[in-house]
């Protein structure tokens, strides 16, 4: 289990991390959703002991992770997977990080395999192509077998095959009760893996909730309506407790109300429709709206839009 | 999943180990030593010759001067540096990639990580500087012995001067970690260590009279000389206490990198 308590991370002036509470479950694919720059590698190295939160602590198995003893038998962490020597052979790669907490040889044998990557133990690791060192960088985090396991945008570089696999992998180790902390910044990669999400935008939390919920809660519907009397019709939809907004090309969008009860109210006042349209958001297009007041780098922020989503 | 092991520290030789094969896994380390090694026994070969070659139109100053054991490790001023450069590569290479969070994210306590690697690379490079202050010791006499200029091993002072000159080039690796550990930058720890042997002895030499003695006497290269020499120069330290300072230019870059590693985000 990893637990964040009001954490803050700040360089400089810049917040990466603004007061974030959450917790990760066993047992499941906890989604680690946010655009880039919401503070997601932040958060991860904060946990991994890496970064000094600048308040608030973050814990794994109930202990901060610079007290846990022999750390890769608890937590298995995948930050960057090119953050690798080239000049190692993956098998020496593996073994240097195995030594250091007392892992042996045999294991190393064994990860090299779970990740489909003996036949290139012995190759130096600057010819890997990006999805194999993310298959290495998978094989270092299962090394000690732990029973928590972070991955930083594994799927990031993978081709079909690999992204397949991973998918697979994440569900396994979920499933044999580990807990699973896997970020990404697509919304239909987790949509696909994760049990459970949390989104971030601009280092706060923005959803924390399962996966179902959350698609419950924000994938919106509405009902698009046209009509010649779009004026007479809107104040009978908003008196039955619709909210209608114009758009600007003529049509009525129309929440609260479903298309068959429009239809009725129409009907009843004998106004001519020419279109109802029940128009569902994609998860994509939630995850935007989620986010959109926090994401950091858009083509028109100015300083006071800078609002918490 | 093996919570069983878990509730074991990390151990001081399963770091070392970590180490150990971190830097025998590289060709970095090899290539170093061997250029080190090709530097001193070349460049030493190359001076001794020279001056016994020279020797006849020496003047009596320059005869007197003659120092056999320091003349051969005329080479030391290149190998230096690559022993420097394998000390700043051994933390610098990880930084650079960034593996060292992975190495941090293994072993917590980063202070052990750099005792390990300072414990790994002083005791390779200790070994390597003694073999080729042997090599380079050995090269030096048999071109010296043309015109019995040579010393044995077993001459006053010789053997003294041999293992200086190889703890030296053990302590080059230290600062290099060192100066590794405080910069994070292969390029610039080296520019750093480039400074410390060279660029500080060159300002210090410009300095007038006493000054350019009482504090090159307390500078990295010069305090090895005397270290190494077989008779001190007039106002410099002797062998034995020049052989503290070099050794305190180990400890205190190390040190320093120790008192940052702790402080700084990876």
């Amino acid at each position: 289990m990893i637990e964040v308590c009001e954490l803050t991370k700040r360089y400089g002036t810049a917040v990466a991390v603004d007061e974030l509470s959450f917790t990760v479950q066993p047992g499941q694919v906890t989604g680690f959703l946010g655009p880039n720059g919401a503070g997601k590698s932040t958060t991860m190295r904060v946990i991994l002991g890496l970064d000094a939160p600048s308040s608030g602590q973050a814990t794994v198995n109930g202990r901060p992770y610079q007290r846990l003893s022999r750390p890769l038998h608890q937590v298995g962490a995948l930050l960057d997977a090119g953050a690798v020597h080239g000049g190692r052979t993956a098998h020496s790669h593996l073994l240097s990080i195995a030594a250091s907490n007392g892992i042996g040889r045999r294991r190393v044998a064994k990860v090299l395999g779970t990740v489909g990557l003996e036949d290139v133990a012995a190759k130096r690791v600057r010819g890997f192509s990006l999805g194999m060192k993310q298959r290495l960088g998978i094989a270092a985090a299962l090394l000690g077998d732990p029973p928590v396991l972070m991955f930083d945008e594994p799927v990031n570089g993978l081709d079909p095959e690999g992204i397949h696999w991973i998918r697979g992998l994440l569900k396994s180790l979920a499933a044999e009760g580990r807990t699973m902390f896997v970020s990404s910044h697509l919304m239909s990669e987790m949509a696909l893996t994760a049990d459970h999400l949390i989104v971030i935008g601009r280092g706060r939390l923005v959803a924390d909730s399962p996966i179902a919920e959350f698609v419950e809660q924000n994938s919106r519907t509405d009902v698009l309506v046209r009509s010649p009397a779009g004026g007479q019709l809107a104040g009978l939809l908003t008196r039955r407790g619709a909210t209608v907004t114009a758009q600007t090309d003529g049509g009525l969008a129309v929440t609260g109300l479903d298309a068959a009860k429009i239809g009725d109210v129409a009907s009843a006042h004998a106004i001519t429709l020419h279109e109802l349209t029940t128009r569902h958001a994609s998860l994509e297009e939630a995850f935007m709206d989620l986010t959109r007041d926090s994401v950091e780098y858009h083509a028109d922020v100015t300083a006071d839009t800078r609002k918490a989503a | 999943m093996t919570t069983m092991t878990a509730a074991m520290p990390v151990r001081a030789r399963d770091v070392l180990a970590s180490e150990w094969i971190k830097l025998r896994s590289v060709r970095s380390t090899y290539l170093t030593l061997l250029v080190a090694a090709a530097a001193a026994v070349v460049v030493g070969y190359l001076v001794t010759h020279s001056d016994v070659t020279h020797w006849a139109t020496m003047t009596r100053q320059q005869r007197a001067a003659f120092d056999p054991v320091s003349d051969s490790f005329s080479g030391l001023g290149l190998a230096q540096l690559a022993f420097g450069a394998l000390g700043v590569l051994a933390i610098c290479s990880e930084y650079t990639t960034g593996q060292i969070r992975t190495t941090f994210a293994a072993v917590p306590r980063r202070r052990s990580v750099l005792a390990a690697k300072a414990a790994v690379a002083g005791g390779v490079t200790l070994v390597a500087g003694e073999l080729v202050a042997l090599a380079t010791f050995f090269t030096g006499q048999w071109a010296l012995s043309a015109r019995h200029l040579d010393v044995t091993i077993a001459h006053p002072g010789a053997l003294r001067g041999v293992l200086a000159a190889g703890f030296y080039l053990a302590v080059m690796a230290w600062v290099g970690l060192g100066l590794g550990a405080i910069i994070r930058h292969t390029a610039g720890a080296i520019t750093a260590m480039t400074a410390v042997v060279f660029l500080v002895p060159t300002i210090i030499h410009a300095l007038p009279a006493p000054w350019n003695v009482s504090i090159g006497k307390y500078t990295l290269n010069l305090a090895a000389q005397q270290m190494i020499a077989q008779h001190p120069t007039p106002g410099y330290f002797a062998a034995a206490p020049s052989f503290l300072i070099v050794a305190a230019y180990a400890a205190a870059a190390i040190a320093a990198g120790a008192s940052l590693i702790t402080r700084r985000d990876a």
